[in-house]
């Protein structure tokens, strides 16, 4: 037939052909002819069915197909290949909207949601409400998507499985698949093995500890869930120096001085060691781990500050220790527990001064209240009009005109027994306040007055944290910035740009060098900074809700990470890896973390009315299977509605009832790391601390 | 237009509020449109809204948040809801399935409210600490949850790698769940249950008196619909019992009740069988009942007599309650090896091992460890006396046990053996004590019977 190319008009010559085959009679090669050119588009070319001619169907049409065929795949492929369905689901869906095809949109959203619900809830509502494109295009979640390309590292056999059935099956919805993902994604092929559950490489990563199921780091968005907007920090292995800064050589000369004073006067008891000992023991020296001292300059130390290190001394040597697992059955913590009454569901947050006399509450009538924590008078060295005011064990600060959202003590401890009128006071004198109204306070505990104003956020204030030393502090808000100020300068030092959503929790790491901050909504990582250059230096991913805690361990190796699901997760600095998982709250949020001196043992409260006890040195689940026990925690997760469950778990209703709450109840596994776990009594718990003695403190609301 | 019902804002509002700003005829692509944007809005705002709640580490939304929330997003705050109370929203009907919300607005007379005293000040806010937990364990402090409360076995890690001793530690081997309803018992079985307690602890030997108590525990013996009352007894049991242990006469009474109770064909004790035993075990095997005096007689009385009870339900719950036998022998045998107890307790303990298991129990248990209990009597002679009552009576006791076996047994009568060389042997094996009263019987039988436990003790030896 190769005549039929030299034709300019192939119809009217296959015309002309079946005319000239039907006058020879020659019957057969004329039907062969008609069966072929009915295939044949206008200009004589093959025409293709093409999947683009179901209209808006094709999305949906394409994404079965895909998930049909990895469902049909090689289990060993599985794994690997679920990770591709989200991605197209999403680009399917923001193609639908953007074209105009609102109710396509939605049926498709609908249809295939149930599969992503666990991990992607918060996308998934945030779609929903995305109905027409020009939301399309303002959302920050679907901007973030539709301005980013979806990075997938997929395994080289997988990845070519995949391109040829894709092409193969293009009328079914294959060549929408590709288009997908040749627009939006940015699909690469490796050399490692598969991924899977007991595939080699899991099983390596069980061995360091990451879990399996975790997304890998290389995938996503760069800035969605799996962070890493910052090109320049995709080496999430930058060298950290994560020892303690040295200490300054004259206050080492005088805090020695001090030590062999009391080492005089009060010689140790039997067995324990003498201070000094103890002092060279824990004494920060200059190495190549720590960052020198000239990095981040400190106010020169005071005679508080000499006092302040003999009595950390002191405690150390004499606190309570908790060294790992004693016995199997890990430390016998004991947790003091603070409830506030009449709060009216008004108060925000809670904060313990390190030298455990004070409690600030900051309440969302733009009040800030501290109370002595063993009802003795608080003195003011100003006297208003000179008349005397009537002691109070409680003062109330006045000043923000939005919510207090958080307060924090400057850096503080216990005076010495022996302490007297010459001895500086070591109690805390300054308290920071962060507020909705976009500002941060610097109260003095002295004259119970505001200091200074700082201004500088554009939006609500979140969190703000003193410094390890004091002098510095950081915040973080709804700009998506984290700030670090100086005490002294009213304009911030560093500001901290990189995630993609509003900045809720920050922490410090304890050698001052670096910041912590952790995301929500569609960001959900955790960041580390560092404050001398101001780069982001490390990207932690793999919550699930909103992050509602963040802590660093005293030994500066660890940082724990609490969400909204009810999740811990531990973090190894160094190595930018996940540690583990500790699964055992219940959701509404985890409200406070906080470690053991020896960074043995984490405690963890919230929302669900417990205060937990977590031991950080056993591996989250020794004897991993794949169905592990649930167990079901029913309205248990809200410590307000506990009212609910204790009636249907009463032994007299039928214990069919009690069954139906269950099952009702989101499943929720404790892992076996779990030491104890202490319930109040319908106190949602917003504070749990470690004192320097190894005692927990613990503030909650009794919201009845 | 299946998927409009689902919006919260639907087209039909949205030309409501057109027609209230005076646009009269809006276009159905516009009502579509604007009717998305309305719900796209309102998510963003709910968005908003919920990051308020969780910093003020709240899980209810409040109006405060959503004014925030429009603060943010730079939208003008609606005024007039702010409120620590929920709103109340009123119902007013448009016509049939056209239900019309409004908040409520209450009417304030001026004149009353001026009038009206003034509010309470609310309270202020405060605050308490008490122990949450001590050295890992929560003290059970009217602060603390209850374990009913707590649900504490769900906080305790389950599954592979859990560690079983945590879950001891916290104490919560056996949670037990209080009930939460009160059991109501009527007013005539109340003042039933009292006028029983009354009369059965009424210690006036005047015969009206004891006539009382005999008839309130024949009431509890023989009448029916008293299944509501069988808890309080056996706690009344338990309760009279753990507080009255120098009053033999109260537990006496007691253990009658107990039999009482259980004679009681209308009544369905069996769940509370486990509950009913500690009481009866402590008065066969407590260490001293009563006082020591003249009434010692009492003492054993009681003891016999729980003896038979504890065989009695031994038998009669024998099927609901599996493990009830084999456990309480175990028991009744380790206070009776434990040769440091009381002679009172070496006492119940063998009357109940012989009530509760007949003489193979005799033979098997009792008879083969004699030898090794002399040491008992002897240490109970040099304390107290060859004639001290307390040792007679475990001498007695034991010597009626053993004899019981040459009555059932059907041992062979005919070749009497001598019995000179038979008493060594008898005293070698069951001790000098008893050897010496049981060779000084000359009962062939129970000779033969003892020789044969001995021979076949001595054939499973060298097995």
């Amino acid at each position: 037939m190769s005549y039929i190319l030299f034709s300019t008009s192939a119809d009217g010559l296959n015309i002309k052909v079946i005319e000239y085959l039907v006058k020879k009679g020659y019957n057969r090669t004329e039907q062969m002819l008609r069966n072929e050119s009915a295939h044949l588009d206008k200009d004589g070319k093959p025409a293709h069915e093409r999947a683009e001619d179901f209209g808006t169907l094709k999305y949906s049409k394409g994404f079965r197909l895909l998930s049909k065929w990895i469902d049909q795949n090689l289990d060993i492929y599985k794994a690997e290949l679920r990770r591709l369905l989200w991605p197209i689901y999403v680009y399917s869906y923001l193609e639908l909207v953007i074209n105009g095809f609102t109710i396509d949109a939605q049926q498709y959203l609908a249809e295939f949601r149930a599969q992503f619900e666990n991990v992607h809830a918060d996308e998934l509502r945030t779609f929903e409400t995305v109905t027409l494109a020009p939301h399309v295009l303002e959302n920050e979640t679907t901007k973030l998507y539709r301005e980013n390309k979806y990075r997938l590292p997929l395994n080289t056999h997988v990845y070519y499985n995949l391109i040829t059935y894709l092409e193969t099956n293009g009328k079914f919805g294959g060549t929408v698949i590709v288009y997908l993902l040749q627009t939006y994604c940015e699909i690469r092929e490796t050399a490692r093995g598969p991924i899977d559950q007991y595939s080699f490489e899991a099983i390596i990563n069980q061995a360091r500890g990451a879990d399996s199921n975790d997304v890998d780091l290389q995938e996503g968005i760069q800035g969605v869930f799996t962070g890493v907007s910052n090109k320049d920090i995709l080496n999430n292995n930058e060298a950290l120096k994560l020892g303690m800064m040295p200490m300054e050589p004259e206050l080492e000369q005088d805090v020695r001085a001090e030590l062999e004073d009391e080492d005089a006067k009060h010689p140790p008891e039997f067995g324990k060691p003498s201070l000094i000992e103890e002092f060279d023991n824990i004494k920060r020296e200059e190495s190549v781990e720590a960052l020198p001292r000239n990095e981040i300059p400190l106010p020169p130390s005071r005679a508080r500050d000499v006092v302040m290190e003999v009595q950390k001394v002191k405690e150390n040597r004499d606190r309570f220790k908790i060294d790992g697992r004693t016995g199997g059955i890990g430390p016998a913590v004991s947790v003091c527990m603070f409830t506030f009454h009449n709060t009216l569901d008004s108060i925000t947050c809670i904060e313990f001064s390190d030298d455990n006399n004070l409690v600030a509450v900051g309440t969302e009538e733009s009040y800030i209240r501290v109370w002595n924590m063993h009802g003795e008078a608080l003195p003011s060295v100003v006297q208003a009009n000179g008349i005397e005011q009537p002691p109070s064990s409680s003062r109330r600060l006045i000043g923000h005109s939005a919510p207090v959202y958080s307060v924090s003590f400057s850096p503080s401890i216990e005076s010495p027994d022996n302490a007297d009128a010459s001895t500086p006071s070591t109690a805390p004198r300054l308290l920071l306040s962060s507020s909705s109204d976009k500002t941060i306070r610097l109260w003095s505990l002295e004259a119970w007055t505001c200091l200074v104003v700082y201004k500088g956020h554009e939006g609500p204030v979140w969190n703000v944290r003193w410094g390890p030393f004091g002098h510095y502090f950081a915040t973080c808000g709804w700009d998506k910035t984290v700030r670090v100020w100086g005490q002294d300068h009213i304009s911030y030092l560093r500001m901290m740009i990189g995630h993609d959503s509003n900045v809720n929790q920050i922490a410090w790491h304890p050698n001052g060098a670096y910041i912590f901050s952790a995301s929500d909504e569609a960001d959900k990582t955790v960041r580390m900074w560092s404050f001398v250059t101001g780069h982001c230096v490390r990207v932690f991913t793999g919550h699930q809700g909103f992050i509602s805690a963040l802590e660093c361990a005293p030994n500066g190796k660890i940082l724990a990470s609490a969400d909204g699901e009810g999740h811990i997760i531990l973090w190894d600095l160094a190595k930018g890896t996940m540690i583990k998982r500790c699964r055992g709250h219940g959701k509404g949020g985890i409200w406070s973390l906080s470690f053991s001196v020896e960074s043995t043992v984490l405690t963890s409260a919230g929302a669900d009315g417990t205060v937990r006890i977590w031991d950080i040195e056993v591996p989250a689940d020794p004897h991993k299977n794949a169905d592990g026990e649930v167990i079901g925690t029913g309205g248990q997760a809200d410590a307000t509605r506990i009212n609910g469950t204790t009636v249907a778990s009463q032994p007299s209703a039928a214990a069919g009832v009690v069954g139906a709450v269950k099952k009702k109840g989101k499943d929720t596994m404790i892992s076996p790391d779990q030491i104890s776990a202490f319930p109040t009594k319908k106190s949602p718990v917003y504070k749990v601390k470690f004192t320097r003695m190894n005692l927990v403190l613990a503030g909650g609301c009794y919201l009845p | 237009m299946a998927t409009e019902q689902k919006l919260f804002w639907n087209s039909d509002n949205v030309r409501d509020v057109a027609e209230s700003v005076g646009i009269s005829s809006l276009n159905e692509e516009a009502v579509r449109a604007l009717s998305q944007e309305v719900e796209y809005r309102l998510g963003q705002v709910i968005t908003e809204a919920m990051r308020f709640m969780h910093q003020s580490k709240r899980t209810v939304l409040s109006t405060q948040d959503i004014s925030q929330a429009l603060k943010v997003l730079d939208v003008e705050p609606l005024y007039g809801y702010e409120s620590t109370r929920p709103l109340r929203f009123g119902e007013a009907s448009l016509g049939p399935g056209q239900p019309l919300f409004y908040i409520e607005d209450e009417e304030v007379d001026f004149e009353k409210l001026i009038n009206a005293p003034l509010p309470k000040v609310p309270r202020d806010m405060s605050f308490t600490a008490h122990w949450l937990a001590v050295e890992g364990v929560q003290p059970s402090i009217p602060q603390n949850p209850t374990t009913a409360e707590a649900r504490s076995t769900e906080l305790i890690p389950k599954g592979p790698g859990a560690n079983p001793s945590l879950t001891a530690l916290a104490g919560n081997d056996n949670v037990t769940f209080k009930p939460l309803v009160k059991h109501i018992v009527s007013k005539e079985l109340t003042l039933f249950f009292d006028k029983v307690r009354k009369a059965i602890l009424d210690e006036d030997p005047d015969p009206d008196v004891v006539l009382m108590r005999h008839s309130a525990l024949e009431s509890v013996r023989s009448d029916p619909g008293l299944h509501q009352l069988v808890p309080y007894f056996i706690q009344f049991i338990a309760d009279k019992v753990t507080h009255s242990l120098n009053n033999t006469f109260v537990l006496r009474q007691m253990m009658e009740l107990a039999a009482a109770v259980i004679a009681n064909p209308t009544l369905h004790v069996d769940p509370y069988v486990t509950s009913l035993i500690p009481g009866i075990l402590t008065c066969l095997i407590g260490k001293s009942l009563g006082v020591e005096g003249p009434d010692m007689m009492d003492q054993y009385a009681l003891r016999d007599f729980s003896s038979s009870l504890l065989s009695k339900i031994a038998t009669k719950y024998a099927q609901t309650t599996q493990e009830l036998r084999p456990r309480l022998g175990r028991t009744l045998l380790k206070h009776f090896l434990d040769y440091d107890r009381s002679l009172g307790t070496h006492y119940g303990a063998i009357r109940g091992i012989a009530d509760l298991g007949g003489t193979e129990a005799v033979r098997e248990l009792i008879i083969a460890c004699l030898g090794k209990f002399d040491c008992v009597i002897e240490k109970g002679i040099k304390q107290r006396g060859e004639d001290d009552l307390q040792v007679q009576m475990l001498i007695g006791c034991i010597m009626k046990v053993i004899s019981t076996v040459a009555e059932s047994g059907n041992v062979l009568t005919n070749g009497a053996n001598g019995d000179a060389d038979n008493e060594q042997v008898l005293i070698d094996y069951l001790g000098p004590h008893i050897g010496k009263r049981v060779a000084a019987l000359h009962d062939h039988r129970l000779n033969k019977a003892i020789m044969e436990v001995k021979s076949r003790e001595e054939r499973e030896g060298a097995e």
